[in-house]
């Protein structure tokens, strides 16, 4: 992690959301507060209900927190309502699925250049972009293929380039490789790092996996809408 | 988002579920097809009658007779008019004349003659006109042409069914009586008149004159024939009875042919004996829109004339054409209705379908205005094909009617077709189409963009 060019990115602080299940009242988020730096590579660790999805579903604007505050590049998304949020991630998020969540009917470089067209971008110029970052992540030979014709590795590889082609601040991903078997989640891991490396941006990751979360700068521990410790990443 | 590309997205969605697509096209094909074809009945009809109306006489035209005569067909209005002082002489055409909205007025003179050709003889009603008039009353000829104005000697326009009216002299057998036509050729033969019919009948019963000589045989004109109104024997119009002179002609001959005595047809003094100028029989009034004929029918009405027209008949008439009209379009709209809700229904399925997809969308930073948009032009999609296969459907269905209405022979006037789409219609239709469908998409649209991105998330 360099530490040239510090600048913080995410900043949340008392972080509240409650729940209401009948007569109790559920904490998922129990006053959670950190930053992230701009080309920081987070993993969120928690086993299953121990908060750490409704965490990065707040940062990304996807729920309203109960209480607190989350900045993310200098603005509030608690204040926002669901028009600016998708105004929002449109302009400055990245998302990476579990389940990959390609559209069936459009094929890799379609996918890729979806997020453009909401960005009301050109069509010549949105292929030629999604082009170029299907490249990156090693698919040229695969554009005009569907979802169903590709395997897990490269439907999540074209997951990853749609994430990257809006070129955003932040990406968000929610357990990256959980549909993909162990061999191909090492390889997508190490490509997802390679590029957040060479392009400097800043990634948050969700997963249940102490292997996978290994590959981040920093491991944030979640349970019970606590995070109980904050680690350095062992490998480099 | 540009518009283009949500176009194309929305067009490619409904691609992708074909036959659910088509299925719902098909009920806005119904729908639209049995609204256009309805009301184009109801638009044919109105047409149809209309066109009839006009071969009974024009639609703008008010006739103008004495009080008291029975020219010129009905008049139901119950307004106590006061009896004419004046005759309807040119002092009566001018006055008319400046009445509001009048566009041109005309006199007309009727009178009778029995014209003789060959061994075959004819009671003719010879209605004088000015010349140039002629064309003016949507007169076609069929053979010759118009006399000219001015001719100097009267020149005859036979109107199509009077050559029916020419019987045997002797049997007194004529078309009308066993179908077989008399052997005069209109254009050809010469043809006579006698104006003066008490004189003639009292010469052939060899009854004796006033003075007590014996009648004399009055005179035969040679009346030469100019042209032969347009149609069979049995194509009834309003002029088609008639045989028509130049007005100023006739006069003249009139005078001569009767000099002092009593013409027929014309009012006679207290005394009982004629006038020395020939009075009209009637005087035609063209008003220049048809919403002010009965305005200027009551003007005359107050002149103390008699004033009728096609006016109040063809208000109702119209009335009626229009409350038929909405029965048909609302028969017809009900199956538009039912094809709204399967555009409802289609598009609430694909929006549960779509969930994920729809999220994901959201996620990625899709507009919610887009999301809406997208899904109202997916509906708006299925109303214009609808719409456009709809109404080439009705075009179709509307050349079938109309063929087959035409093949029943109805003996209305069936020239113009009973179901007719004119281009409003069919714009109209097509826009209806596309609003419908988007009507019909607006909530589900609604629910679309008011659906949760968390969808997209959620791991199943």
């Amino acid at each position: 992690m360099s530490d040239t060019n510090k600048k913080t990115v995410i900043s949340v602080k008392d972080l509240y959301k409650i729940y209401r299940v009948g007569e109790s009242k559920v904490r998922a988020l129990n006053g959670v507060s950190f930053t992230i730096e701009k080309g920081e590579f987070c993993a969120i660790v928690g086993t299953s209900g121990s908060g750490k999805s409704t965490l990065l579903n707040m940062l990304a604007g996807l729920e309203k927190p109960t209480k607190g505050e989350i900045v993310i590049v200098g603005e509030h998304m608690e204040t926002k309502n669901e028009n600016q949020l998708v105004k929002f991630r449109r302009e400055h998020i990245g998302f990476i699925f579990q389940s990959f969540n390609l559209l069936a009917s459009m094929n890799a470089i379609e996918n890729v250049a979806m997020p453009l067209t909401f960005q009301g971008m050109a069509k010549e110029k949105r292929i030629k972009k999604a082009e170029e970052v299907l490249e990156l992540v090693g698919l040229s030979k695969h554009k005009k293929h569907k979802p169903t014709q590709m395997s897990g590795g490269q439907q999540q590889r074209v997951g990853i380039a749609r994430a990257l082609v809006v070129q955003p601040e932040i990406i968000f991903a929610d357990e990256p490789t959980g549909n993909l078997d162990s061999r191909t989640s090492a390889e997508v891991m190490a490509l997802i790092k390679k590029i957040i490396r060479e392009k400097n941006q800043t990634l948050v990751m969700v997963t249940h996996d102490d292997h996978l979360a290994s590959f981040a700068d920093r491991i944030f521990r979640i349970s019970d809408g606590k995070i109980i410790s904050i680690e350095n990443g062992t490998r480099e | 988002m540009k518009f283009r590309d949500m176009l194309r997205m929305s067009g490619s969605s409904l691609w992708k579920r074909k036959v659910r697509t088509i299925l719902t096209v098909l009920g806005v094909v119904i729908g639209t097809a049995s609204i256009v074809v309805m009301i184009s009945l109801g638009l044919g009809l109105k047409r149809a009658s209309m066109s009839e109306i006009e071969q009974y006489g024009g639609l703008t035209t008010i006739t103008v007779s004495e009080q008291g005569s029975y020219y010129g067909g009905y008049d139901d209005s119950e307004t106590e008019i006061q009896a004419s002082t004046e005759h309807l002489s040119d002092d009566v055409v001018e006055t008319i004349r400046g009445i509001e909205h009048v566009e041109d007025v005309y006199p007309v003179l009727d009178t009778e003659a029995l014209a003789l050709s060959g061994g075959y003889q004819s009671y003719i009603s010879l209605r004088g006109v000015s010349a140039e008039k002629m064309k003016d009353l949507g007169i076609k000829l069929g053979q010759g042409e118009f006399p000219e104005p001015n001719a100097g000697q009267l020149q005859a326009v036979y109107g199509n069914m009077v050559i029916g009216e020419f019987h045997n002299e002797k049997t007194g057998q004529g078309y009308w009586y066993n179908g077989e036509m008399a052997e005069v050729d209109l254009m050809a033969d010469t043809i006579m008149y006698v104006f003066d019919m008490d004189a003639y009948y009292n010469f052939l019963w060899g009854n004796t004159a006033e003075d007590g000589t014996s009648a004399p045989m009055p005179k035969k004109r040679i009346v030469k024939t100019a042209g032969v109104i347009e149609g069979s024997v049995e194509d009834y119009n309003s002029n088609s009875y008639y045989v028509f002179c130049d007005i100023d002609e006739l006069k003249r001959v009139l005078k001569k042919e009767f000099k002092n005595k009593i013409i027929p047809g014309q009012p006679t003094t207290a005394g009982g004996k004629a006038y020395k100028e020939i009075f009209y029989t009637a005087i035609m009034v063209e008003v220049d829109d048809m919403n002010y004929v009965q305005q200027v029918q009551s003007e005359i009405n107050a002149l103390g004339y008699q004033a009728s027209s096609n006016a109040e008949w063809v208000q109702s008439m119209q009335g009626q054409y229009n409350y038929i009209q909405l029965a048909l379009g609302g028969i017809g709209a009900v199956s538009l209705i039912v094809a709204a809700i399967g555009i409802a229904n289609t598009m609430m399925m694909s929006i549960y379908e779509r969930t994920k997809e729809i999220g994901i969308m959201k996620v990625l930073g899709c507009d919610m205005r887009n999301i809406q948009g997208l899904f109202l032009l997916e509906a708006g999609y299925i109303g214009f094909i609808g719409g456009v296969i709809g109404l080439g459907l009705s075009y179709g269905l509307s050349a079938i009617i109309n063929l087959v209405v035409k093949n029943l022979n109805l003996g209305m006037n069936m020239a113009v077709g009973i179901s007719y789409i004119p281009l409003w219609l069919a714009l109209v239709s097509l826009v209806f189409a596309v609003f419908v469908g988007m009507a019909a998409g607006f909530f589900p649209s609604l629910r679309a963009m008011q659906l949760s991105p968390l969808a997209a998330i959620r791991n199943e």
